[in-house]
């Protein structure tokens, strides 16, 4: 370790440690994703969102007629977006279903191997350490972007063979902005669940703990954002009512979007739905003289840069605490 | 000579008509005078005319003996001061020739062309027109003319409403009726003096073509529609336009007239009339408006207003126009700066420009935009974040 430490302190030989980092951080990832891959955790969360998608799908297509009686514009968006009788759309299904794609392929990544004692063998390796963690998120990532992506691409393509529906090229590119906002949405979860890997000794208590956070975020923050914007600006009577319906509705709006399924979920509906105009609340004042259409493709997409932002940073940060809290741990102590 | 030789001849409507039946028969079976071997004729004799007018006889010659002959031609009798000549195809002629094996041509191969002086006398006139071929061969034939001062009254152009009004772009139709009220068929050539840019067409009214001359039958009238387009930017006023129909004997006009009442009109919108533009919210946009007076009086006082959603702003460069000629386009420069809560996507602004008598308005569709600045603001709190990775890993990493 010593050793390591003073070729990093001289600058000229920098250059070599960095390409075996990048080497070893590699072959990490290759292994990390062949055991992905390989595992019947994989299989069991492909059929999953693939039935889920191709249900959703199957609903969408039983909706579409009478939803494109209504606005027969951006028609194959409504593929996505439109949900079938009792059927959620595909859009809502990976909001809520996605994070346990990422809670899966990481709520055991690193104390399962401290609990089998491979965590040592691994860090006798010529490797950094930090190889480790990252090796293991982008491992993850990489599986949960191939899952979406072909996910995605295939429902497309089956729904294209099914409907007849072509999409226009402003239609694509909707699309794969809506997956890769998913891709970053699930990564996030990934993270958050290698965090609780990192910090709980056992596989099953983060397990839970990060099912625990992923209920409260996609079912019960959205009752505590009503109970509290309620609280603050009351709305019993009329004369509340008037005065405090939009602060209400804004403070309830806002405390939704720490909520990383409701941040999710209005982005992405704002980018597959143009005529989403605004994200905010919308006042009487503002709608004068509004005329209805779509918004361009690069309009929809600034409407919701800050929630893409927001998506990333939560992202980073729950990986970032994972980060450190991996490099902090004794990896002897078990 | 005369008396035998004149029952020979085919007889004109205007005889008794004991000749008459004795012309028919003699005409069924052509029994000619053994001492001729031609024959002189024409369809008409006898015919009625006015002073100075020029009358013409179609000649026919027959060979009644089967055998060519050159026939000199020559007028024996005609009146004090009257002139005459004979006509072949087209030039002066003294001699035809007449073929002896053909058969009668329906065609004249010649006629006499008679001048009657402008002062000739009322009565009836003689002219005798004598064929020699030489050799005893000689016909004669007797002409009458008969000078009446009033032929059968006059022909004449006259119009249902000779006066019409109508806005700026109104097509004016006026139906003419030409009558002829003389002997022959008159073929009247159509003109009418107009303004510049003005058009006139002349239709039948039995037609739908578009005529330069119309062909009256003798003792008929005939309908036609006279059409006149004003150009698009005549101005207020009453238009005579004189309307012509000439034919050889005939001068006959008429006057129509036109007259363009006053039209108030303006027209806005944008000189390349694209009606939408992009905005951002409270950031001021400018956009050209184009005003044009669209009638044909000058307006004056035009005022210029808008109806924006609530809380933006519109002003004007000029909001007030003085004076705006007729066709005349004037450019006004409008700034729009949308409320600062305006929401992205599209409103509906709309102009207006109005004076006393008339007024226009545009719709414009204003698409109100994010500004860039907030995009390029998050794409840098992305990468503020990935280098404090970066820095994390640095402090933490490599163990």
């Amino acid at each position: 370790m010593s050793l390591i430490r003073r070729k990093n302190t001289s600058g000229t030989e920098n250059h070599p440690t960095w390409i075996n980092a990048a080497t070893g951080r590699n072959a990490l990832i290759r292994k990390e994703l062949a055991d992905h891959l390989k595992s019947r955790r994989f299989l069991i969360l492909l059929v999953l969102i693939g039935s889920t998608g191709f249900a959703s799908l199957w609903g969408a297509i039983s909706g579409l007629s009478d939803a494109l009686s209504q606005d027969s514009n951006f028609a194959f968006l409504k593929l996505y977006t439109q949900s079938g009788n009792s059927i959620p759309s595909f859009m809502s299904f990976i909001a809520l279903l996605g994070p346990i794609v990422g809670l899966a392929l990481g709520f055991d990544a690193v104390n399962s191997e401290r609990a089998g004692g491979t965590l040592n063998r691994l860090s006798s390796q010529p490797i950094y350490r930090d190889s480790i963690i990252i090796g293991k998120f982008l491992a993850g990532t990489a599986v949960i972007a191939m899952i979406i992506y072909s996910m995605g691409i295939g429902l497309g393509a089956v729904g294209i063979l099914t409907t007849g529906l072509k999409p226009s090229g402003e239609e694509v590119l909707r699309i794969l902005v809506f997956l890769t906002f998913t891709v970053v949405y699930i990564a996030f979860w990934l993270a958050l669940a290698i965090l609780f890997s990192v910090v709980c000794r056992h596989a099953a208590t983060s397990a839970l703990a990060a099912i625990a956070l992923w209920i409260f975020f996609s079912i019960f923050m959205s009752l505590v954002a009503n109970i509290v914007a309620g609280a603050v600006y009351p709305m019993r009577n009329d004369y509340e009512m008037m005065a405090n319906s939009l602060n209400n509705y804004t403070l309830e709006l806002n405390m939704n979007r720490i909520s990383p399924y409701y941040l999710y979920s209005e982005a992405v509906s704002t980018i597959m739905n143009p005529s989403v105009r605004s994200v905010n609340v919308v006042t009487m004042s503002q709608l004068v003289g509004a005329v209805s259409g779509y918004l361009s493709f690069g309009q929809s997409l600034l409407l919701v840069w800050p929630h893409l932002v927001g998506l990333a940073a939560l992202m980073i940060a729950a990986f970032a605490g994972s980060y450190i809290g991996f490099m902090r741990q004794e990896v002897r102590a078990n | 000579m005369k008396g035998t030789k004149s029952w020979n001849k085919k007889i004109g409507a205007g005889l008794a008509a004991a000749s008459l039946t004795a012309a028919m028969m003699l005409q069924a079976m052509p029994v000619y005078a053994a001492d001729s071997g031609i024959d002189m004729s024409t369809d008409y004799p006898g015919v009625m005319a006015k002073a100075g007018e020029t009358v013409s006889f179609p000649l026919d010659f027959i060979s009644t003996d089967g055998e060519g002959h050159d026939i000199s031609l020559e007028a024996l009798t005609l009146p004090e001061a009257w002139t005459g000549y004979f006509k072949g195809n087209t030039t002066q002629i003294s001699k035809v020739h007449v073929n002896g094996t053909a058969e009668e041509d329906s065609t004249s191969p010649a006629s006499f062309s008679l001048t009657i002086p402008d002062d000739a006398a009322e009565g009836t006139y003689e002219i005798q027109l004598k064929a020699d071929a030489g050799s005893g061969d000689t016909d004669v034939l007797d002409l009458e003319v008969v000078i009446s001062e009033e032929e059968a009254g006059e022909s004449s152009f006259t119009s249902e409403y000779p006066q019409q009004q109508g806005v700026t772009g109104t097509t004016f139709t006026f139906d003419t009726t030409i009558v002829n009220n003389r002997g022959t068929n008159q073929s009247y050539s159509l003109a009418a003096q107009t303004p510049e840019g003005w058009q006139v067409t002349f239709t039948p009214s039995d037609d739908s073509k578009n005529v330069a001359s119309l062909e009256v039958e003798a003792g008929s009238s005939k309908g036609m529609k006279v059409t006149v387009t004003p150009p698009e930017n005549v101005e207020k006023g009453d238009y005579k336009i004189p309307v012509t129909a000439i034919s050889s004997n005939d001068k006959l006009s008429t006057e129509l007239t036109v007259s363009i009442t006053g039209t108030y009109g303006v027209a806005l919108s944008s000189p390349n009339q694209v009606l939408s533009f992009d905005a951002y919210a409270n950031k001021e946009s400018s956009v050209t408006l184009s005003i044009t007076n669209s009638g044909n009086v000058d307006l004056t006082n035009l005022n210029l207003t808008s109806s924006a959603p609530t809380d933006w702003n519109v002003s004007f460069s000029e909001s007030t126009i003085d004076t705006l000629e007729p066709g005349a386009t004037k450019e006004v420069t409008a700034y729009v700066t949308p409320s600062e809560n305006a929401i992205t996507g599209d409103y509906v602004t709309s102009f207006t420009v109005s004076s006393n008598e008339t007024s226009g308005n545009a719709d414009f569709r204003v698409s109100v935009k994010t500004s860039t600045t907030w995009g390029i603001a998050a794409a840098a709190i992305i990468v503020v974040l990935v280098a404090a990775l970066a820095g994390i890993m640095k402090k933490y990493g490599r163990r």
